[in-house]
């Protein structure tokens, strides 16, 4: 069987991973050292990055000939670059670098984890049968182009919001370990160089629960969007599927978390922890899932 | 925040709402908990397989286990009654919640009197005084430009020379969490209604079959299946072209695949498996012998049809089929041992002159096994080729509640925008006049996101210094 050629998203990759390592270094060295221009430089190098993960995408397509969401690899790429993207917009809208230190640290984590991925995971997959779910709209739109198998469907849109949410709860991860960090600080009166430079406790909750606040209607979409997949693919939108039920299990953490931070002595640390358990249920449901249950939901 | 802790209920309605039972069943310590728990419990479903036979469940997880499954439904959690239970926890949280918190939030925010009130300057924190040079009515005048350049709502009140100014934006967004709440419900409606109005089948139908839908008055005929494959070889895509029967009319037509159902009647149809008949095929290659040395080409026999064999007395009519012979000693009958196409044979009715001769089963793969016309010294019929006939696998599925299902998901999305990203702020402005120009004192508050409104409370500053 011919494997289409993966060469240029292979190269982009690799170049991915090289400015992910010098952006989430130069994040943690701004933090650490507090010099302007290893913020700027931090700042530039994860447009930078951005960049060459949004190539990785583009390239998979063209060599894929698909939408490039369809297996583990592909959505690991579409994570990483939602969650470069989204930090990106946060430190534009709060000004804040020391977040990147985490986040982009986050970022890095991930690349690695889909560098190592076996080979088999990375190689290019036609689409089975249960993936092809295009919206007719488009795909008339687009054959009179020849682009018809670029047209992209309820299953595209069900990948690129789940994981525009994981990109957001990540990010959450991120900051609520600095709360608990920070707030540690605060509560005993104690003060540390590196701490210091973090934001308020008070700032960090409320940034935690913008990311939530955007990652919380985004999985709800995404499991949505994958229910009507499910409808048209098999008759039922709801079938408590291994990865169903975990991203339920999921979204009712962070449906916790946002009650539990209008709750009177519940907000802050508690809130933390519950953002926390979150991203870590997000975890195992997009690679304990996979590899350990059974289910319908094999790919990614 | 103010308003979803415990809200200021008077304490004149002391019966119920203090009673212990309402006080945990409304509080959102008890929702936090009932999450959780669901949350938990769900766990189980997953790492226990459901809907096995007892016997997986003995294997993997030895008799005292499995006994322990099948008890408590962990074989089928959720559905079995304690689950259920659980969300009609949910379900009496989000009610009573609602009952406990919303009239008094209808009314404090729509129906309360909302003019000025200087007493809340010395409330809230978010206060601030500004001096400018110019005369009352003018300052009062780029005041409400201001508010209303902002797309605030605004009421004005004036006393003792003081303009007071009330305003308000966002405040539908204080609602979205109502929202949230009643899509819940209505997801939980719809699935309920699915589960008792709706019903599951499926189908196996061969080309150019037709076949009953059970449930219904009509009929469904599929006039063709075929695969799509890449040029790799992989399967692309399943198709059957679907036509729908009403008392024998062609009352509809569809080509479906995996992914694009039929819908008829609410009756959705989905492709969902295929396979090549076990009892049937749609031609046969047969050709005559004789000592084993074929005489004349074979001939092409269509099921259930008859051909002669050119130049000789012979000829055939093709009757059955199984696609995995086997013979049952005791009734003595034959039958197809698979549904593969393992060991595929026919039964011929050979004539001899258009007399029925012989009717022997005749096997693909081996020839001669059974003398296939008895009498007739040396002649014999192999059973040369066949062609199968494929059958699509259709599931029916009716669903009634799945429309309200998603009337649910868009009042959740609606629900979404309002709570996250609708955020009510107050402002309250008064303008006195003071020496030779004019004080304002500026004060408001938002619900959430206080770090937006610092920076929207400070721009309102300064476009009040700078009022033309």
């Amino acid at each position: 069987m011919d494997q289409p050629k993966v060469v240029l998203s292979l190269m982009f990759f690799t170049m991915a991973f090289g400015f992910h390592l010098a952006t989430a270094l130069f994040y943690i060295a701004h933090w650490v050292f507090k010099k302007k221009w290893i913020g700027q430089a931090s700042t530039a190098l994860a447009c930078v990055s951005l960049f060459s993960t949004s190539m990785i995408l583009v390239f998979r397509a063209a060599e894929s000939g698909h939408a490039p969401f369809s297996n583990l690899y592909e959505s690991m790429v579409l994570f990483i670059w939602a969650l470069t993207l989204a930090y990106l917009i946060m430190e534009y809208k709060y000004k804040l670098r020391v977040m990147g230190a985490f986040v982009m640290s986050i970022a890095f984590i991930s690349i690695l984890s889909a560098w190592l991925l076996p080979f088999r995971f990375k190689s290019i997959e036609q689409l089975n049968p249960a993936l092809q779910n295009k919206w007719d709209f488009m795909v008339s739109a687009l054959t009179p182009l020849g682009l018809e198998k670029y047209a992209l469907g309820w299953l595209d849109f069900h990948v690129f919001t789940t994981f525009i949410g994981y990109a957001a709860f990540a990010i959450a991860f991120g900051l609520s370990i600095m709360y608990l960090i920070k707030v540690r600080f605060e509560e005993r009166g104690r003060s540390n160089v590196l701490i210091d430079r973090f934001p308020e406790a008070k700032i960090l909750d409320e940034i935690c629960y913008q990311a939530i606040a955007w990652g919380f209607p985004f999985l709800g979409i995404g499991i949505v969007s994958g229910a009507v997949c499910a409808n048209e693919a098999w008759g039922t939108w709801w079938s408590w599927d291994p990865k169903e039920t975990w991203s339920l299990i999921t979204w009712l953490i962070y449906a916790a978390y946002l009650h539990a931070r209008v709750t009177r002595g519940w907000r802050g640390t508690k809130s933390a922890w519950l953002s926390i358990l979150g991203f870590l249920a997000i975890i195992f449901l997009y690679w304990g899932v996979s590899f350990i249950l059974p289910g319908l939901h094999a790919y990614a | 925040m103010a308003d979803k802790g415990n809200s200021s209920n008077p304490s004149k309605k002391k019966s119920m709402k203090n009673f212990w039972l309402w006080r945990v069943a409304s509080s959102v310590k008890f929702t936090v908990f009932i999450l959780l728990s669901v949350a938990l419990l769900s766990i189980v479903g997953t790492v226990v397989e459901q809907n096995r036979p007892l016997e997986t469940y003995v294997m993997s997880y030895g008799e005292e286990w499995a006994e322990f499954i099948m008890t408590y439904g962990l074989n089928d959690m959720y559905h079995a009654t304690w689950f259920t239970f659980m969300l009609v926890l949910l379900i009496t949280n989000i009610i009573a919640c609602t009952i406990d918190r919303f009239p008094s939030k209808w009314k404090s925010l729509l129906w309360a009197k909302k003019d000025f009130d200087p007493a809340v300057f010395e409330r809230l924190s978010r206060s601030e005084e500004i001096q400018i040079d110019k005369n009352a009515d003018s300052a009062a005048l780029g005041v409400r430009a201001i508010l209303k350049k902002k797309r605030f709502k605004v009421r004005e009140s004036e006393e003792g020379g003081k303009n007071g100014f009330y305003a308000e934006r966002g405040i539908i967004g204080r609602f979205g969490s109502d929202f949230v709440h009643l899509s819940l419900l209505v997801i939980i409606l719809g699935a309920i209604l699915g589960s008792f109005l709706g019903y599951k089948d499926y189908i196996a139908i061969l080309v150019d079959g037709e076949v009953e839908i059970p449930n219904t008055e009509i009929g469904l005929r599929l006039d063709n299946f075929w695969i799509d494959r890449y040029e790799s070889g992989q399967i692309k895509q399943y198709n059957s072209e679907l036509v729908v029967l009403d008392k024998g009319e062609e009352v509809y037509k569809k080509h479906i695949w995996v992914n694009e159902p039929m819908v008829y009647k609410g009756i959705r149809f989905y492709q969902s498996s295929w396979g090549i008949s076990w009892n049937r095929i749609a031609e046969a290659e047969v050709t005559l012998v004789k000592n084993k040395v074929p005489v004349g080409d074979p001939v092409l026999v269509d099921w259930l049809d008859k051909n002669e064999f050119a130049g000789t007395p012979f000829g055939i009519k093709l009757v059955g089929y199984v696609s995995d012979f086997a013979f049952d000693m005791e009734s003595r009958t034959v039958y197809s041992k698979s549904g593969d196409v393992e060991n595929p044979a026919t039964m011929l009715e050979v004539y001899r002159n258009g007399e029925v001769v012989s009717t022997p089963w005749t096997l693909l793969h081996h020839h001669g096994i059974m003398a296939t016309i008895p009498g007739e010294e040396g002649y014999e019929v192999y059973l040369t080729g066949i062609r199968n006939i494929n059958y699509s696998g259709i599931s029916i599925n009716k669903d009634p509640g799945t429309n309200i299902v998603w009337i649910g998901c868009l009042i959740m999305g609606l629900g979404c925008y309002l709570s996250f990203f609708v955020y009510h702020r107050r402002m309250w402005i008064e303008v006195a006049p003071f020496n030779s120009g004019v004080k304002v004192k500026v004060c408001g508050m938002i619900n959430k996101n206080q770090m937006k409104f610092d920076k929207e409370f400070a721009e309102l500053l300064s476009s009040i210094k700078n009022i033309a």
